[in-house]
């Protein structure tokens, strides 16, 4: 366990410490975040009354399709340059390469989120600063990384990668979808933690159950 | 240690590359794998460091099975393949430093330092990999292979893209190993510089080892010729006739 939490960070390291060089995803993801949110902000007008439940939507709809621009360069490195051969031979478990890209992946998308928050503010002339709604998008972003990677592994191998990963991965995410749509939403509109309790489960369980089962099916889909 | 590929057969499709291939190795042994382009060299490098699953036969190492699923058996393997297994956007020591963490070996800069200084490439450590040429990938990459002192050392056309100078530090390094006891089997089409470091050479033909002929004081005259003749002998293996 102390050897495939070592390796974990090790890759984690790797990763943010390439990105951070190449900004690959970053930049790809924050500007396609920023346009969506402009034309966002054009096409729907927002009055005081609609703005709370439609907030979270529009959010959530942007992180989603920015972060599936990240998750498709996710995994690039690795096939351009032969490094999962040597990764899978190097590591203690397969499951670490997994692990560890799903982290970054988790960690680029908040990254992501905490830039666009206040420029959603500005557009929209209202705070999304709230706890309960911050919550909510970290577990949200962690289940779409953990899926998204695991999906992102398997497509990554194919010619179609950039066109089959959000078919394959936008139907997994349905209840992830409505779990954040309709929790932040509540939350936007003042309903108190207990009344969307309910999807706060669904999106831990969900957490929990798509991570341990990608954390054992990633060596058979990326071998051979 | 002793390697032994006992009876492995791979095929791709209606392809069988390896036909029940045998092939044994001993410690301090260079074995020099020849063949005509799709004999099955690289599958057969792939195989051996478990990243392909043979339909059949196994790998031993030392009298053991090889049981790819432990670590210790995956780190005792050093590849170098025609993808360097480099990322562009970080520098040359941070690469070593990266695979070092990974493997669990020394990551100090001193360590590290030796690993580059013995490639020759100490004084581009700090530059990024993609600014690097050809041949200064190929030079990290050995380095890369060699960092977790692997017994098997599994080199697919290592050659590739040195010039002069980085194919004698190679065989120089290459030779070193031999003296450890290690193993080292590599795939090639460059003969004067295979020959001086080579025990023995295996030529694959129709997914077995048709010729294995043992480098004593080989000419590179002979050699070649014994290759050329090799290579121009009409194949009646139908498979290959497939591709």
């Amino acid at each position: 366990m102390k050897d495939w939490l070592h390796s974990v960070r090790t890759l984690v390291w790797k990763d943010l410490l390439q990105e951070w060089r190449s900004k690959d995803m970053l930049t790809a993801m924050f500007a396609f975040a920023i346009l969506t949110l402009f034309i966002f902000n054009y096409a729907i007008e927002l009055s005081p009354v609609n703005r709370a439940e439609i907030a979270s939507g529009i959010i959530w709809v942007v992180i989603v399709f920015a972060g599936t621009l990240g998750l498709n360069r996710s995994f690039t490195a690795e096939q351009d340059q032969g490094c999962f051969d040597a990764l899978v031979m190097a590591v203690p478990d397969v499951s670490a390469i997994y692990f560890g890209k799903m982290l970054t992946n988790w960690l680029v998308m908040l990254f992501v989120s905490v830039l666009i928050l206040p420029i959603y503010s500005l557009l929209y002339n209202q705070s999304l600063f709230n706890i309960g709604f911050i919550l909510v998008l970290v577990l949200g972003a962690w289940c779409y990384s953990a899926a998204g990677t695991l999906i992102a592994g398997m497509t990554v191998q194919t010619r179609m990668r950039d066109l089959l990963l959000p078919i394959l991965l936008f139907p997994i995410l349905m209840p992830v979808n409505m779990a954040v749509v309709k929790a932040a939403g509540g939350i936007l509109a003042g309903a108190p933690l207990v009344d969307v309790q309910a999807w706060l489960v669904l999106l831990a369980a969900y957490g929990i159950i798509i991570t341990t089962v990608s954390i054992m099916v990633f060596e058979y889909v990326i071998r051979e | 240690m002793t390697l032994a590929i006992r009876q492995v057969t791979k095929s791709f499709g209606q392809h069988r590359v390896l036909d029940a291939l045998d092939l044994e190795v001993q410690p301090g042994e260079l074995l020099c794998l020849l063949g005509r382009n799709g004999a099955g060299k690289t599958t057969l490098l792939k195989i051996i460091a478990g990243l392909l699953k043979p339909e059949s036969g196994n790998i031993w190492l030392d009298g053991h099975q090889v049981d790819y699923a432990e670590p210790h058996a995956r780190h005792d393997i050093g590849l170098v393949m025609h993808q360097p297994f480099l990322y562009e956007h970080l520098t040359g020591i941070e690469n070593l430093r990266f695979y070092a963490r990974i493997y669990q070996v020394s990551d100090d800069i001193a360590a590290l330092q030796k690993a580059l200084a013995q490639v020759g490439m100490l004084r581009f450590a700090g530059k990024p990999v993609r600014s690097y040429s050809r041949g200064m990938k190929q030079r990290l990459t050995i380095a890369r292979a060699l960092l977790h002192s692997p017994r098997l050392l599994l080199l697919d056309e290592p050659y590739t893209g040195l010039d002069l100078q980085g194919s004698l530090v190679f065989n120089q390094l290459m030779l070193e190993q031999k003296q450890q006891g290690h193993i080292v089997i590599m795939t090639t089409h460059d003969l004067s510089h295979a020959l001086p470091i080579s025990s023995r050479f295996a030529f694959l033909a129709r997914g077995r080892v048709a010729e294995d002929l043992p480098n004593r004081d080989l000419s590179l005259g002979f050699l070649e010729t014994w290759l050329t003749e090799k290579l121009t002998k009409p194949t009646s293996d139908p498979q290959k006739v497939a591709v």
